[in-house]
C-alpha cells in the first residue's frame, strides 16, 4: 500500500508517512499558521497530484503559496470557492475550477469529480508518474468556512461522501477546522469521520502540534514552524 | 408542455412534462448532472416560457456564465427570458427577516408576487439552501403556493446526500410527478453516469435507468457496450452488420475459406436519441481466453444462436456463462428460423436453460428490422436493470 510521505521526520521514520486511505483532521485556533500546515501535509511529492479546496484564499493565492515550496504547480488542482463571488465570470481551467459560493456544495463535488477523473485518464498534468491509483492528496481549507455557510448536518453528510471516495480512490485527506469557532458537540462529529487528529496550539508566541490516532505514535506536543512551506520541527 | 431538452428523456416522457407539474432532478454528490436543469431552463426559455430562476448559492451573473459555459446558450437570451432571486436576495431576506419564521414568510410572499405579476410559466429553483434554511416543508412551500395567475410548473434542482431514502422523501410526501435521479458507478473513481426515472405521475413508467454522457452542452443517453455472442457461424457478425451505422470487423477466411471473427466486430448506432457500440466476440472456441476481456464492463448480451443447430446448444450455454451474461441483461436471438426444421422458444428457452425474464427473438440476421428489434428490447431490458 502507498504511504504518502507527511515531511514530519518523526511520522515518516516511525510509519513511513500516511497511509493510502485516510483522513486527518488539522484541528487548530486561528493565527496559528494551521492553513500553511495544512498546505505543507498536502503538498505533492514526486509523482504524486494534490487537490486543495480553497474556500478562503484565492487559487492563485494558493499556487503561489504551494510554489514556494518548491512543487510543480501542473500537479497541484484547486477548487476555488471564493473568487466567484466577486469575479462571476472566471472561467475553470485544467487544474484551477471555480465554484459560485462556498455553499455550493454540488458544483464543488463535481469539480472534485473531474479532477480526479482528470487525474485518473493521465490528462491533467503533461507528465504521469504512471502509479495505479494515482496518489492524490486532498486539502478542504476550511471546514470552518463550510461550516459558516451550510448547516453541520448537511455538512456531516457531504464530508461522508467525499471521504468515502477518498477512500476509494486510495488518496490521503487533511480537512482544516477551527476549534475556537465550534462547540465540542460540533468538533466531535466532524472528529468521527477522520482516521486522526492533528492538533495544533500557540504558546508564547511558539507553535506546537501533536498527532492522535495513529497507532505508534504518542500524541506528544512537538513545536514546529514553517519555512518555506515545509515543516521544520524546532527543538 | 415543457421539454427536458433532453430528447431521449422528451421520448420517454412522450413529448415532454405536463404544465403545472412538479419535476425534481435529484443529484448524488459528485455526478457532472447540473446540464439536466441547465437544459430545461434553455428549452423553456428558448419556447418564450416565462421562467422564475431561484439561485440561493450564485450571484444571477455568476449562475449566467456558468449556464451559458455548460450549454453554449446565449447568457443576455436567458437573463432577457427570466427573472431571478439570487444569493443577493436570500442574504437581503435573511438580514430584513431576523428569524427563520420572518424570512420564509418573506421568501413565500416575493415568489408569489413574482409569479403573479410576471406571469411565470415556469419555476426553476435550486432547492439545496432553501432546504437548509426552512426545512423540506418550508421549502416545498415557497414554491408551490396557490397563485391566482394559474400555477405554475416546478422544476427543482437537488443534491441528495441521503441516497434511496432522500428521494422516498419527495415522492411520499411532495407530489412529485416527475422524479429523476442522476448518479454514477464508481470503482475508484465516476466511470459512467446514468439517470433513473423513478417515477412519472402522468405515465405507466416502470423506473428504468440509463447511462448518459455529455457533449457540446447536450446529455446523450449512452450505452457504451453491449456484447453479441454466439456458437460459430450462428450470423453474429452479419447480426453486427445490419445493426450498426458503422462497423468494423478484425476477421480472417477460416479453413472452408469463408471469413471468420479471429478478435471482435465492433458496430456503432445511434438510434432513438442512443449511442450504442456493439461489440462482437468470436465464435470459436480457440478464441475463448478473450471473451471475459471483452465482456468487461458490458451492459448487455445479446446471445445469436443458429435455430438449425440443436447442436450447439452446449455450447451456447457455455457462452453464456462466459459472457457473464446470467448477471446481465440478456436478449437471444434465434437466427435463419425462415429455414426449415428451426427450433421452437420452447426447445432453445430448455436447451439454452434460460431465466424466463430473457426475452427470445425469432430472426434473420440479414433483416435490418429484425435486428433493430432486438436492439430495441435489449435497450429496454438495459434501462430496466438494476446495475
Amino acid at each position: 500500500m502507498y504511504r504518502y510521505k507527511s515531511g514530519i521526520e518523526l511520522l515518516d521514520k516511525a510509519m513511513g508517512g500516511f497511509d493510502a486511505g485516510t483522513n486527518y483532521l488539522v484541528l487548530a485556533p486561528s493565527m496559528s499558521s494551521a492553513e500553511k500546515l495544512a498546505i505543507a501535509l498536502s503538498r505533492p511529492l514526486s509523482g504524486e497530484y494534490s487537490i486543495i479546496l480553497s474556500t478562503d484564499e484565492r487559487a492563485s493565492e494558493v499556487i503561489d503559496y504551494c510554489k514556494l515550496t518548491g512543487s510543480d504547480k501542473q500537479f497541484i488542482g484547486v477548487i476555488d470557492a471564493i473568487t466567484k463571488t466577486s469575479s462571476p465570470t472566471v472561467s475553470d481551467t485544467q487544474r484551477l475550477k471555480f465554484v459560485a459560493s462556498p455553499t455550493d456544495l454540488t458544483g464543488i463535488g463535481i469539480k472534485f469529480s473531474k479532477m480526479s477523473e482528470a487525474i485518473f485518464e493521465g490528462s491533467f498534468s503533461d507528465d504521469d508518474s504512471g502509479l495505479f491509483p494515482p496518489p492524490i492528496r486532498f486539502c478542504v481549507s476550511s471546514v470552518s468556512t463550510l461550516l459558516m455557510y451550510r448547516n453541520l448536518g448537511v455538512m456531516y453528510q457531504f464530508l461522508h461522501v467525499i471521504i468515502a471516495k477518498l477512500k476509494k480512490m486510495e488518496a490521503v485527506g487533511f480537512f482544516l477546522l477551527n476549534n475556537e469557532s465550534y462547540d465540542e458537540k460540533t468538533i466531535s462529529l466532524i472528529k468521527q469521520l477522520m482516521t486522526g487528529v492533528i492538533e495544533v496550539k500557540s504558546e508564547g508566541g511558539e507553535t506546537y502540534f501533536r498527532i492522535i490516532g495513529i497507532l505508534g505514535i504518542p500524541p506528544d506536543w512537538h513545536k514546529f514552524r514553517i519555512e518555506k512551506g515545509l515543516v521544520v520541527m524546532q527543538q | 408542455m415543457i421539454h427536458t431538452g433532453i430528447s431521449g428523456i422528451d421520448d420517454m416522457l412522450e413529448g415532454g412534462i405536463p404544465e403545472g407539474s412538479r419535476v425534481l432532478y435529484s443529484m448524488e454528490p459528485g455526478v457532472d448532472g447540473q446540464l439536466f436543469m441547465a437544459s430545461t431552463l434553455n428549452a423553456a426559455i428558448s419556447e418564450g416560457k416565462r421562467c422564475l430562476v431561484i439561485v440561493p448559492y450564485a450571484s444571477t451573473q455568476a449562475f449566467l456564465h456558468d449556464i451559458s459555459g455548460m450549454t453554449g446558450a446565449d447568457p443576455s437570451a436567458i437573463a432577457a427570458g427570466a427573472t431571478f432571486l439570487d444569493s443577493t436576495d436570500r442574504f437581503r431576506i435573511l438580514k430584513q427577516a431576523g428569524t427563520p419564521g420572518k424570512a420564509l414568510q418573506i421568501w413565500q410572499d416575493e415568489v408569489k408576487n413574482r409569479v403573479e405579476s410576471g406571469s411565470v410559466d415556469v419555476i426553476f429553483a435550486y432547492l439545496d439552501l432553501l432546504y437548509d434554511d426552512f426545512g423540506l416543508e418550508g421549502a416545498i412551500s415557497i414554491l408551490t403556493q396557490p397563485v391566482a395567475t394559474g400555477q405554475p410548473t416546478v422544476i427543482l434542482e437537488h443534491l441528495n446526500l441521503d441516497g434511496e431514502p432522500g428521494l422516498d422523501k419527495f415522492s411520499d410526501h411532495h407530489k412529485i410527478d416527475l422524479l429523476i435521479s442522476i448518479s454514477a458507478g464508481f470503482r475508484y473513481i465516476p466511470f459512467f453516469n446514468y439517470f433513473t426515472l423513478v417515477h412519472a405521475s402522468w405515465l405507466p413508467l416502470r423506473q428504468r435507468s440509463v447511462p448518459f454522457i455529455t457533449a457540446d452542452g447536450r446529455i446523450i443517453p449512452y450505452i457504451p457496450k453491449i456484447v453479441v455472442t454466439g456458437p460459430s457461424r450462428s450470423g453474429k457478425s452479419t447480426f453486427i452488420s445490419s445493426a450498426s451505422d458503422c462497423r468494423e470487423s478484425v476477421d480472417r477466411s477460416g479453413v472452408s475459406d469463408s471469413p471468420t471473427t479471429v478478435a471482435m466486430d465492433l458496430g456503432w448506432i445511434h438510434w432513438k436519441s442512443f449511442d450504442i457500440t456493439l461489440y462482437g466476440t468470436p465464435g470459436e472456441e480457440r478464441f475463448d481466453p478473450i471473451i471475459p476481456q471483452l465482456v468487461k464492463n458490458a451492459m448487455g448480451v445479446v446471445l445469436v444462436i443458429d435455430a438449425t443447430r440443436p447442436d450447439q446448444m452446449e455450447r451456447a450455454k457455455h457462452l453464456i456463462r462466459l459472457s457473464r451474461a446470467d448477471r446481465l441483461p440478456l436478449v437471444v436471438a434465434a437466427n435463419r428460423t425462415d429455414l426449415p426444421d428451426s427450433l421452437d422458444e420452447g426447445a432453445i428457452r430448455s436447451g439454452l436453460e434460460l431465466r424466463s425474464d430473457v426475452p427470445v427473438y425469432f430472426i434473420s440476421s440479414v433483416r435490418k428490422a429484425d435486428v433493430r428489434h432486438v436492439i430495441e428490447s435489449m435497450v429496454d431490458c438495459i434501462t430496466r436493470f438494476t446495475f
